[in-house]
């Protein structure tokens, strides 16, 4: 009685979470657009919504999942339900995403202070908290596409949130474009799985021993509990949800939109394109993950960990401290899904909520660098971009708390002991290595390029540090008498930045640093069938990676703060494949974006030539025809009337001649008619 | 021997002449004369055919009577032509077209 008490209040705290976000967006929207009380109602909003997602979380965690639906509609015999389901996944994901939102929230106030639609941005702030909400918490697989769509929806609203600059205008349409490739998948996915077990309930479906658990493969059918359709369906929708995570959470091929999505506001990318959103992909794999057979997981692996190979090598040359930190968050996408890949559910999951709070965290911190960089352009005039960080260096002495908060969410993020980034990072790598153990032939090399990818992390990462931070204000150099005002800011900025660097720290997440498993979020997802690690790569991994982790960061010292090692080559092959995001946009931009547009271009030929051309030809046919009408009602109608009056007329005008009054003529007239009588009587 | 052949060529000649002065002159008295000469045409023809009657001079009578008809006539045309040109001050037949009305 108690446990159901307990589960009837938890779905009310939980409806309540998800709407609070929503209402705080229907009042701002009624609100003028410069109106300031829309910052403080969608932070209140998130604020309480986070305290609730906290008493749902405190109440489910560990404890036997709460479940509830109602029928939405029924169709023909289907009957649709509609409902909450919590467990261990989706509070988790809850109490992540409220918690990450409010910092985001606190520090938007003060960021977006000057913007001329300040109560716009909260809408859809609170707008997409609402629908991610909704998101990790809904059991039907409708309702998850619904919300699936709505946060792509509000991430294409707030990265084209400045629709002047044309940048941002195509940035949105690309992640919208791109996000349509995956929502395509997604949906035939849900379509293959409502053909074979008739229901969108993901619970019911992808339950421990759900109807997916029950279902084979044998035979080239796919055989489950309530019917059977040919084994390629299977893969077809495993295809279709690995579209849908590869658009979400930007993993190779489709992850170009991520990066150019930095022209949204920086406090955007924190919450929805680092922390948040990018993660529902990872979250889909969770919610799904009973689905994919061992060849499956072993393609999610490799993708995984090319993309977060590749993105790791790009962000090495970038200069744009956005981009940098955007191919770090794709990286980092990557090691997740490389982790799914590997049987490391939990181990994905956690690296999701650490990354998440170190990946915001370093994104706050871009945001006041870009801020003050903004400032120092504005102040002195400059043709600068504030987000190269070419010109920047020197800033710890300036930004002495953004600079601390910047060191913890780069170590967390690196990986390196007493951060939650260790913990998660290695349990990755541990249990990579353990799957590579397993695996034959080039799959071996699967775990080695992930470790790989968390030196190139390292590298970049203390290359971007050290560059905005070490040494001097490279700006100084080429403009010497600029003048500096520069400050952490208000405590907007500084309690966000605070929150989030505590919770890069491992106490957060367990009371030992060193090891994942005893992480209590570990503990929690950890599925029991799977298997429990007793290899030797636990042991060495871990010191091994801090090891050469240090090794890097101190390279990486005495290259850009020292300057005392030479400079890589600008020049070579690697650099320019690095520098130019290895030419993929280029690649899409000449295989896809153009042929398209020349489809188009021809489509409106074809339009304007043939089917525009086809309808004049129709109109100057019927104006020939009309115009031919018009003659002949000119000519040969009213001629032929004009013809009869011209000849009553001539007949009159004839006739009136022989009444001209003159004596002579009638009697002339009288003479020509006898005659006429008798010449025709002769005749006849 | 005259024939009544030649009687009928003279007189359609008169008849002929007569018509053409009626039609075509632009004095009323001509047109007067014009008339006589028709009516001279048709005695004449009267007298021409008068010899195949049963009754003896029957036509020559006739025609007396004509001539004395066509004398009354042409005193009435006379006083009309005097009449005419005293409102008129003209007899030519194309000038007075009040008859037009």
């Amino acid at each position: 009685m108690e446990d159901f008490l307990h589960s009837i209040q938890s779905l009310n705290y939980t409806v309540a979470a998800v709407a609070l976000p929503l209402f705080a967006a229907l009042i701002n929207l009624c609100l003028p657009v410069k109106s300031k009380a829309a910052g403080w109602i969608s932070t209140i909003a998130i604020l309480l919504s986070c305290v609730l997602s906290a008493r749902v979380f405190a109440t489910v965690w560990n404890n036997p999942q709460v479940h509830a639906q109602r029928i939405w509609f029924t169709i023909g015999e289907t009957q649709v339900y509609a409902g909450i389901l919590l467990n261990n996944l989706s509070v988790l994901m809850l109490l992540l995403v409220s918690v990450i939102a409010l910092p985001v929230h606190i520090y938007s106030t003060a960021y977006m202070k000057h913007d001329d639609r300040y109560s716009r941005y909260f809408t859809y702030l609170s707008f997409f908290c609402f629908s991610m909400l909704a998101l990790v918490v809904v059991d039907s697989l409708i309702l998850f596409y619904a919300f699936w769509e709505l946060v792509g929806f509000s991430s294409y609203l707030l990265i084209g949130f400045w629709f002047t600059k044309d940048k941002a205008i195509q940035a949105n349409k690309k992640a919208f474009i791109m996000n349509r490739i995956g929502d395509i998948g997604l949906l035939s996915a849900i379509i293959i799985l409502f053909a074979q077990f008739h229901t969108f309930d993901i619970d019911t479906i992808f339950a421990g021993k759900g109807l997916i658990a029950q279902s084979v493969i044998k035979n080239g059918l796919w055989i489950g509990p309530v019917g059977q359709i040919p084994a390629l369906w299977q893969y077809v929708a495993c295809a279709g949800i690995f579209l849908a995570v590869a658009a979400k959470s930007a993993q190779f091929p489709l992850h170009t939109w991520l990066p150019d999505a930095m022209e949204g506001p920086t406090s955007v990318s924190a919450l929805i394109h680092a922390a948040t959103m990018v993660a529902a992909g990872v979250f889909l794999l969770g919610r799904v993950y009973p689905m994919f057979t061992e060849t499956e997981l072993t393609i999610l692996a490799c993708i995984g960990c090319f993309t977060a190979f590749m993105a790791a090598t790009i962000a090495l040359t970038q200069n744009d401290l956005k981009r940098i930190l955007a191919y770090s968050t794709i990286s980092q996408l990557g090691f997740m899904i490389l982790a799914m890949g590997v049987r490391a559910y939990a181990s994905s999951l956690f690296h999701l909520a650490t990354h998440a709070f170190f990946k915001c965290l370093l994104f706050l911190v871009a945001g006041i660098v870009i801020h003050q960089m903004q400032h120092i352009k504005d102040d002195n005039q400059l043709d600068i971009d504030p987000q190269d960080i070419t010109h920047m260096g020197g800033l710890r002495k300036k930004l002495p708390i953004t600079f601390i908060a910047a060191v913890i969410g780069a170590v967390a993020l690196v990986g390196l002991p007493f951060t939650s980034g260790y913990l998660s990072k290695d349990g990755i790598l541990i249990q990579a290595f353990d799957w590579g153990e397993r695996q034959n032939g080039w799959l071996k090399i699967v775990p080695v390029t992930a470790l790989l990818t968390s030196l190139l992390t390292a590298f970049y990462v203390s290359r971007l540090i050290f560059k905005v931070f070490f040494g001097e204000l490279r700006l100084l150099k080429t403009n010497p008498d600029i003048k500096l005002h520069l400050s952490d800011g208000g405590w907007q900025y500084k309690l966000p930045l605070v929150l989030l660097a505590v919770c890069c720290l491992f106490p957060v997440f367990s009371f030992n640093p060193f090891y994942f498993e005893h992480a209590w979020l570990y503990i929690g997802l950890a599925h029991p069938h799977f298997p429990k690690l007793e290899s030797s790569y636990h042991t060495i991994i871990p010191r091994v990676v801090t090891i050469l982790n240090l090794l890097v960061l101190l390279e990486a010292y005495r290259m850009y703060v020292q300057a005392k090692r030479f400079k890589f080559s600008q020049n070579n092959f690697f650099y320019r494949l690095s520098y130019n995001q290895w030419y993929i946009d280029n690649l899409y931009k000449r295989a896809i974006v153009n042929p398209v547009l020349r489809l188009g271009s021809v489509c409106f030929w074809i339009d304007r030539t043939v089917v525009d051309g086809f309808l004049q030809l129709l109109a100057r046919i019927s104006g020939a025809i009309a115009k031919l009408a018009a003659w002949t009602d000119e000519y040969i109608v009213d001629g032929f009337l004009h013809l009869l009056a011209a000849i009553v007329q001539s007949i009159g005008n004839f006739a009136r001649k022989f009444q001209s009054g003159k004596v002579q003529y009638y009697l002339f007239s009288m003479l020509v008619i006898v005659l006429l009588l008798f010449i025709l009587k002769i005749l006849i | 021997m005259i024939t009544l052949t030649d009687f009928l060529v003279v007189s359609a000649a008169l008849f002929c002449i007569g018509l053409y002065m009626t039609v075509s002159k632009r004095n009323a008295i001509q047109i007067l004369i014009g008339i006589e000469l028709i009516l001279n045409a048709a005695i004449l023809n009267l007298v021409a055919y008068g010899k195949y009657d049963k009754v003896n001079n029957s036509g020559q009578i006739f025609a007396l009577f004509a001539i004395v008809l066509a004398a009354a006539t042409t005193a009435v045309a006379l006083a009309i032509i005097l009449n005419v040109y005293r409102r008129y001050k003209t007899i030519d037949p194309n000038d007075i077209n009040k008859l037009k009305d």
